[in-house]
């Protein structure tokens, strides 16, 4: 039975990774053609890659027509699975190694692939061979396809406190090993940022290359309209190179090659530092538009939603309502301006300045979180049945209009004192006679007393002088050292065999004891006396942790003087120990009378013993 | 000779618990029954207060002061009723009074947003203006524990993490699991900072006296005595340390912007000293927290 439940919980398992994986694996297909370098001499080589992404099981799709390149060797070929954040991606490489015959313009054709009934083809790519010795422009224009960096924004034009997503990206050839980057963000003046997600890395074929891309984001929000510039943004990095010089004929080689980079960087591996700078971007930002902008509104851009609550919804005139107006959606959260309580008559309540607090809740692609404003009111008449509507206004850039949400009035029910009159404050301190004890009529008024009793308790007693709870401490401690004891006492009469046998050894020459004195009235009186004997001369033995049969007279004297009993005892043990045995083998029963008093004198000698061992 | 031994047992038990259950002279429904009538005081005093009937209103608060003021005389002591009384002083116009009450509201209550608003606006409303700042909000959500619980919670807190690591203890000296070895660590390391937090918060409330000056004006003296001249002058409100006692006096320092010299002067000869000042004060003028 729990062979097949184990079977049936490994099935479950398998289906469930399998199932997975097929689930991840079920990806579109797609086949490109990319090169090392689509600028080369008639010394280089190039490399020719198909790639096919998203199936594995596939076919070699066709070798693309080339002019003028002749098929060195390949295809090499090779297979790829990548599981990033939980993600599968698989592909599947064709690598050929071709060499340049003739200098001029050529273009790679497509190259097909046919898998399970379709057909799908790369696209061409544009290669230029020149002459063996190229000019150092042209080695500066490989180097900048070999790592460049691009800033730009989502969107051209904005309006104020709309979100502009600014994505920078830096990439690199696929390969490259590219360390110690050094990234300066580009200066947002005039606009407020929030970093979005985590960097993101992915691979894009660009004129026929395979770049990697490391892309940052970040959410900016413009403060002001009119023509708006964003600085360009610099990246240093170093290119590692391994130092092998046989690789002849790359543009690089030359640099690479340098006297001055052997010297400060070693042997081994060289670091080539190479910095990139992006082009400024420019953004055009659109003020809000007049029409149609509601008197609630105040400055919130995005697209908001709000909830509201109170915690009590009775009350006495004068006592607190706490309001919670929950604004949260897309948008820059911090521009979000306390929402606004339609009063009726400013008068019917009194009102405090609300707290807030902001909490960001996703940034991954745009900034969603929330504003919470806690509002003390209190109203001031029992008329009241309900706190007002609460209107909040924001304007919305996708629809390019001003939306206005109101929440329906809260009902409340207002409870007067023993007279029903509201509580006025006077608006200035009146100094009609500033003696002390007088009344005063407060411009700000203080937070209503607290009327809780069923929290009330004496908080004058400290804890730590409770006779009770400081006698209690002890308690702990006291369990604990008895139960360290107590455990150890029974480990060790489990491991020491010594330690055991002294423990039981009164216990065990008790029973002996009473053994004997079953024996006193029988008819046996060698048994009688083998008891008795076997009673002390086991308890020495246990007690000294030696064989039952080695506590004989010399032996037992030596150890007992050894560990200072009395000479009295010793005597007495070795006269009891030679009694009882002489009494055991010997025709000389003795008396009922001599047996009690032998027993007696045995019981005696092991209490003696008892203490003293 | 067993009940000898008994009755001894029973004498030193009531010699040693007794002292706890007759210092609570006032029982909790008294107390109770007290606050209740107090605060009934109180907001009767504010419909007054609304209605202009100052003289009243003035009454009534004078009444829920003592009030409280015999509950807390009795040994009972809780935060409400501190604050109610701080509440009560401050419409009484007794800022010192209001303040010293709201000061010993917040040991008992550590955290309460009430007490805070109502301190804040006590403290807004006297002459000497505070030269030291609160402990900033980084320190206080770090130590949360430090700021939000009174010397009782903390005690308590060290109590119970103290019963969980014995029996941690107890349960490895019997099962001797490894593992239960680092979970003691934690407790031990949580038991020492709750020691330690509760050893400086009663250092910080008992093994410094802090005091409220309670009367109007008070003028620090250079000495304990009416004889030494006036070095400076306090004002009602303002918070200090009491550093030595000597007869009726007490030697204090202020960390207060002191207004210098005579009361009398322009506003524009005044100088505000921030420094920490020294002086002796009368016993009488000073509240302790």
């Amino acid at each position: 039975m729990k062979k097949l439940t184990g079977f049936v919980w490994l099935f479950t398992l398998l289906t469930i990774i399998f199932g997975g994986m097929e689930k991840a694996y079920a990806t579109e297909i797609g086949l490109t053609v990319t090169v090392d370098k689509n600028i080369l001499t008639l010394d280089d080589k190039l490399k020719l890659t198909l790639t096919v992404y998203g199936a594995q099981d596939v076919s070699q799709p066709t070798f693309p027509e080339i002019e003028g390149f002749r098929v060195l060797y390949g295809p090499q070929i090779s297979a790829q699975t990548r599981i990033i954040n939980g993600e599968v991606s698989i592909s599947k490489g064709y690598t050929y190694m071709l060499q340049p015959v003739a200098k001029g313009k050529y273009t790679i054709g497509s190259s097909t692939l046919t898998y399970k009934g379709r057909q799908y083809t790369s696209n061409p790519i544009n290669v230029e061979v020149i002459e063996s010795k190229p000019s150092t422009d042209t080695k500066t224009i490989d180097l900048d396809k070999l790592v460049f960096v691009e800033l730009h924004t989502d969107k051209d034009a904005a309006y104020v406190y709309e979100q502009v997503t600014l994505y920078f990206r830096l990439y690199f050839q696929k390969g490259l090993p590219v360390a110690d980057i050094d990234y300066t963000a580009p200066a947002t003046r005039n606009f407020m940022e929030e970093k979005l997600g985590d960097q993101r890395q992915y691979e894009v074929v660009r004129e026929g290359i395979l770049y990697s891309v490391l892309e940052l984001r970040t959410a900016i929000f413009p403060i002001v309209s009119g023509e708006l510039a964003i600085t360009p943004a610099k990246v240093k990095c170093n290119l590692i190179v391994q130092e092998q010089r046989n690789r002849r004929g790359t543009p690089f080689d030359d640099f690479f090659n340098d006297s001055f980079f052997d010297d400060f960087f070693g042997s081994g591996q060289r670091k080539y530092p190479v910095e990139r700078i992006t082009n400024p971007v420019l953004l055009k930002i659109k003020p809000l538009p007049e029409d149609g902008k509601p008197k609630e509104f105040k400055g919130a851009v995005g697209n908001f939603n709000m909830d509201t609550s109170v915690k009590t919804s009775r009350v006495r005139i004068g006592d607190p309502i706490t309001l919670s107006i929950s604004v949260y959606g897309d948008g820059y959260i911090q521009t979000i301006n306390e929402p606004v309580l339609a009063f009726n008559n400013n008068d019917d309540f009194k009102i405090y300045p609300a707290e807030s607090t902001t909490q960001i809740t996703n940034r991954e692609e745009v900034i969603r979180g929330r504003k919470v404003f806690s509002k003390v009111i209190e109203p001031q008449n029992t008329e009241l049945r309900n706190i007002p509507a609460i209107v909040f206004s924001y304007f919305n850039p996708r629809e390019n209009q001003y939306k206005t949400i109101t929440k329906e009035p809260i009902p409340i029910t207002v409870d007067s004192w023993e007279q029903e009159i509201p509580i006025q404050l006077a608006h200035s301190l009146e100094k009609s006679s500033s003696s002390r004890r007088q009344v005063q009529l407060l411009t700000q008024d203080i937070l209503p007393i607290m009327t809780g009793l069923s929290s009330l308790k004496n908080q004058g007693n400290p804890v730590y002088k409770n006779p009770f709870i400081v006698g209690g401490l002890f308690l702990p401690a006291i369990v604990l050292v008895t139960t360290f004891f107590v455990v150890r006492h029974k480990d060790r009469l489990q491991t020491d065999i010594g330690y055991a046998r002294n423990r039981r050894a009164h216990s065990v020459a008790n029973k002996r004891l009473t053994l004997a004195q079953s024996a006193l009235f029988g008819d046996s009186s060698s048994m009688f006396y083998a008891y008795l004997s076997r009673g002390i001369a086991e308890y020495l033995a246990d007690k000294f942790n030696i064989p039952a049969a080695s506590a004989s007279g010399g032996k037992v004297e030596e150890l007992l003087r050894n560990i200072g009993v009395s000479d009295d005892v010793i005597a007495e043990v070795a006269r009891c120990l030679s009694d009882f045995d002489y009494r055991r083998f010997s025709s000389d029963a003795g008396t009922i009378n001599e047996r009690e008093n032998s027993l007696k004198v045995a019981a005696q000698l092991i209490t003696k013993l008892e203490k003293q061992l | 000779m067993i009940r000898t031994q008994f009755h001894i047992f029973i004498f030193v038990i009531l010699f040693l618990f007794g002292g706890v259950a007759f210092a609570d002279a006032l029982s909790k429904d008294e107390a109770i029954k007290m606050f209740t009538a107090a605060n009934e005081d109180h907001s009767q005093a504010v419909k007054l207060i609304a209605e202009k009937k100052l003289p009243e209103a003035n009454k009534k608060l004078e009444e829920a002061a003592l009030q409280y003021e015999i509950i807390l005389s009795k040994g009972f002591r809780h935060g409400q009723i501190h604050y109610n009384l701080g509440n009560t002083y401050y419409r009484l116009g007794e800022v010192g009074k209001a303040i010293l009450n709201y000061r010993k509201a917040q040991r008992l209550m550590p955290g309460n947003a009430e007490i805070d608003a109502n301190l804040r606006l006590a403290k807004n409303s006297i002459e000497d203006k505070e030269a030291i700042h609160e402990t900033p909000a980084v320190i206080q959500r770090i130590f949360f524990w430090f700021f939000l619980l009174n010397q009782n919670g903390l005690a308590v807190f060290s109590v119970l993490i103290y019963v969980m690591t014995m029996l941690l203890l107890i349960a490895l000296v019997i099962l001797k699991y490894r593992w239960l070895k680092r979970l003691i660590i934690g407790f031990t390391v949580g038991l020492l900072i709750a020691v330690v937090s509760l050893g400086i918060k009663m250092y910080m409330e008992r093994g410094i006296d802090h005091g409220v000056i309670i009367a109007k004006n008070c003028p620090v003296r250079y000495g304990p005595g009416e004889e030494y001249e006036t070095k400076y002058e306090i004002h009602e409100g303002a918070e200090c340390v009491i550093e030595q006692v000597k007869g009726q006096w007490y030697k204090v320092y202020v960390h207060v912007g002191i207004k210098q010299g005579d009361s009398q002067q322009a506003d524009a000869d005044k100088k505000e000293d921030k420094e920490i000042r020294r002086g002796w004060l009368h016993k009488d003028a000073v509240g302790i927290i």
